[in-house]
């Protein structure tokens, strides 16, 4: 058990270091800012006695050593304070729009994954096969054009020309009556974007699918499970799929901080009511408090579902268990 | 490579359109040349397009086609001068249907400066239009050639007089929610995508080289702490940290080449330190080492030539990344207002109502301008990556 255990150090080490590292940065970006941080929110004509108060509020009058740990135990319970805009506590603004960046990430990414694969694994199996120029051609997109053209172009075309789909929000305005129909028009609003995301997310995913599945169909063992008489079918899906497994998981965990990122502007293409846009309009408004709260969460988020990745990799990596070479 | 890659005509077409070719051509991008949100003038035929020309001196004066509805606007403004006083002197108009109509009476005077506009009641009523009806169906009679010139009896020495007709398609590429001309917009846009994207990656390349060769030659605690920080780094989502740093650093172009700089050297880093750790191993370098060459000197003089060909290639692949983005950050609203960018321009499409207009021209420009863009770097860092790795050339799977 002790590679397991020397593995695990490493990635948790890793990820407090992560964590550390945005804590740090995030105290003195926000904090260390060219002005005083009272001076945007008070009017200047607040009295001394009020703007004492205010600094007592925020913390403040305190020395940078006591405002660090007091930062360090408030961002610990995810207390970020009230947003300047809205006077409401930064969590709660958060926790409100989290369900609906989830709803939007979470099936887009697993669509985009399992089409990718299928997709891959069908290139790899045949040269020059519909399915292979699909790969290409939507590989070749996803790198080259920006996410939020081809996002806006999808939007320009079925909800203008083709009113098909809305053209902005969440939900309807007003929203609908009862549970069910509620759902659907959440579904309704979330359907162009999410199949914009796979579109974009897919073939990038597949070409590296292809190119893992054609090196290890190459391999020895793929050989002798031929010879065995193993089905073409099982041969492809169950044996070459398996051992190419490891390093797409790498490669998901790699990709985790990109759909972090194309969230914000898969939400501002489709004014989402989500936290990417959150963080945007707190960048724009100069909100510290929330942006700061935004940007930490989401970095969590991130360095959470890497942990889980890392997790899955070792479970689809015997050789991290016995202590081969390491997978990375 | 006897024949030219495609991607260096392209790069070459990018160039000149970016840096030359707004040279030759007049007006300021930032001026509006027609009306808000008109299309391109090859786009939808049934439309009038908007007009602009100068009316010559001389008897022929200007002709012009004209097949569609009558217009809700003319506009005549400009000097003309004659050669001595003219004792009658006239701007005409004519019409397909044969109807003439004097626009303005030049007579007795040999400088007149016109400012002339159909919204003009006492204009409307001087042509003996109706001040109430808004269409100038009278000087639009049919469709056909309409000639507009100067009727005198002494020659005209110089004339510029512009006539403007607004309509619904300008331009190649139309007009933005200002009356700007899109065409121009997208031209410069080149400069700051090139400009951006070309310093960016050679800040990040150097960073990446000798974070790169440190790694990997010096090896020991050095290799820990660049290789971990390249992993935080890795982990960490981009584009919110961008947009934080954009926010509160500034938005001009040198701080987003400096940002977008330290935040893309990972990818460099990393291949030149596996680099770095074959070139240690070789034999020259181990005989280098024995005869007491320092540390910098076989670096310096031995290893960034070894790594060269290859960081080439990186850099001409590692642009796309930062023209996207650069363009994603602008589009987000994080750039300077005053700088045109493609990226500026569709975030200007999104919040200036193309989707409600559906003002496509605005979105395919700059979106298809950034893609070729990014394609063709990518095909020449491609091109780059074969002449300094001859073997991959063919054995690309």
């Amino acid at each position: 058990m002790r590679p397991v255990k020397r593995y695990w150090t490493r990635r948790l080490g890793g990820t407090a270091c992560v964590v550390a590292i945005v804590l740090v940065a995030n105290f003195f970006l926000f904090r260390l800012m060219p002005g005083d941080p009272v001076a945007t929110v008070l009017d200047p004509r607040f009295s001394p006695e009020a703007k004492a108060q205010l600094e007592a509020l925020y913390g403040l009058d305190q020395p940078l050593g006591v405002q660090f740990l007091l930062y360090l135990r408030r961002m610990a319970t995810f207390d970020f304070g009230l947003s300047f805009s809205t006077q409401r506590p930064v969590l709660d603004e958060i926790m409100e729009r989290l369900p609906n960046t989830l709803a939007l990430l979470v099936p887009a990414y697993l669509l985009s994954v399992l089409l990718g694969t299928v997709l891959g694994v069908i290139a790899a199996r045949r040269r020059g096969h519909l399915a292979e120029k699909a790969v290409l051609a939507a590989g070749a997109v996803s790198f080259s054009f920006p996410s939020f053209f081809v996002q806006m172009v999808l939007l320009l075309l079925f909800a203008y020309v083709f009113p098909v789909f809305p053209l902005r929000g969440s939900l309807s305005i007003p929203p609908p009556e009862g549970t069910w129909t509620i759902l659907a028009d959440r579904i309704w609003h979330l359907a162009l974007p999410i199949f914009s995301l796979v579109l974009l997310g897919f073939g990038g995913w597949a070409l590296t699918v292809r190119n893992l599945v054609v090196k290890v169909m190459g391999e020895d063992f793929m050989i002798l499970a031929r010879a065995k008489g193993i089905g073409e079918r099982r041969l492809l899906w169950g044996h070459a799929l398996r051992a190419a497994l490891p390093p797409l998981l790498t490669l998901f965990l790699l990709s985790l901080p990109g759909v972090v990122s194309g969230a914000v502007l898969t939400e501002t293409v489709f004014s989402l009511h989500g936290v990417g846009r959150f963080l945007l309009d707190s960048v724009l408004g100069q909100d510290y408090p929330a942006a700061g709260g935004a940007f930490y969460l989401l970095t969590l988020i991130t360095v959470g579902s890497n942990l889980l990745a890392d997790f899955l990799v070792q479970l689809a990596d015997p050789r991290i268990k016995t202590g081969g070479e390491e997978s990375r | 490579m006897r024949k030219m890659r495609w991607s260096a005509w392209v790069l070459a077409v990018f160039l000149f359109c970016g840096f030359l070719l707004p040279l030759f051509l007049k007006g300021d991008p930032r001026e509006p040349v027609a009306a808000p949100f008109s299309k391109p003038v090859w786009a939808d035929r049934t439309q009038a397009p908007a007009m602009s020309f100068t009316v010559p001196p001389g008897e022929a004066g200007k002709t012009f086609s004209w097949s569609w509805e009558a217009p809700r606007g003319l506009s005549v403004t400009g000097e003309v001068l004659f050669a001595k006083t003219p004792s009658k002197a006239a701007l005409v108009w004519e019409t397909p249907a044969g109807a003439k109509w004097v626009l303005s009476d030049l007579s007795g005077q040999n400088r007149w400066t016109l400012d002339l506009d159909a919204r003009d009641m006492a204009f409307r009523i001087s042509l003996g239009l109706s001040p109430f009806d808004e269409s100038l169906r009278g000087l639009f009679d049919k469709h056909g050639t309409i000639r507009v010139r100067i009727e005198s009896d002494v020659p005209v020495e110089r004339s510029s007089l512009l006539v403007q007709i607004p309509g619904e398609r300008w331009g190649l590429f139309g007009t933005d929610q200002r009356g700007r001309d899109v065409f121009l917009l997208f031209l410069y846009g080149i400069r700051v995508s090139l400009f951006v994207g070309i310093l960016a990656v050679l800040v990040s390349s150097l960073i990446g080289l000798a974070a790169g060769l440190v790694a990997g030659y010096v090896g020991g605690a050095a290799d820990t702490f660049l290789m971990r920080t390249v992993d935080v780094l890795l982990s960490v989502p981009l584009l919110p940290v961008l947009m934080v740093l954009a926010a509160l650093w500034g938005k001009g172009l040198w701080q987003l080449v400096l940002i977008l700089g330290l935040f893309s050297w990972m990818g460099t880093a990393r291949t030149v330190r596996s680099m770095a750790l074959s070139f240690r191993e070789a034999p020259y370098v181990e005989g280098l080492r024995a005869l007491g060459a320092p540390t910098f000197y076989i670096l310096a003089r031995h290893g960034i030539p070894t790594v060269l060909p290859l960081l080439l290639a990186n850099i001409a692949l590692g642009v796309p990344g930062v023209i996207l983005s650069e363009a994603a950050l602008a589009y987000l609203g994080l750039s300077d207002p005053r700088v045109i960018s493609w990226g500026r321009m569709l975030h200007e499409a999104q919040s200036f109502g193309a989707f409600t207009t559906g003002a496509w021209w605005l979105l395919l420009p700059p979106g298809l301008g950034i893609a070729l863009l990014c394609l063709a770097f990518m095909d020449l860092g491609r091109a780059l990556e074969e002449w300094a790795d001859p073997r991959l050339k063919g054995g690309r799977a």
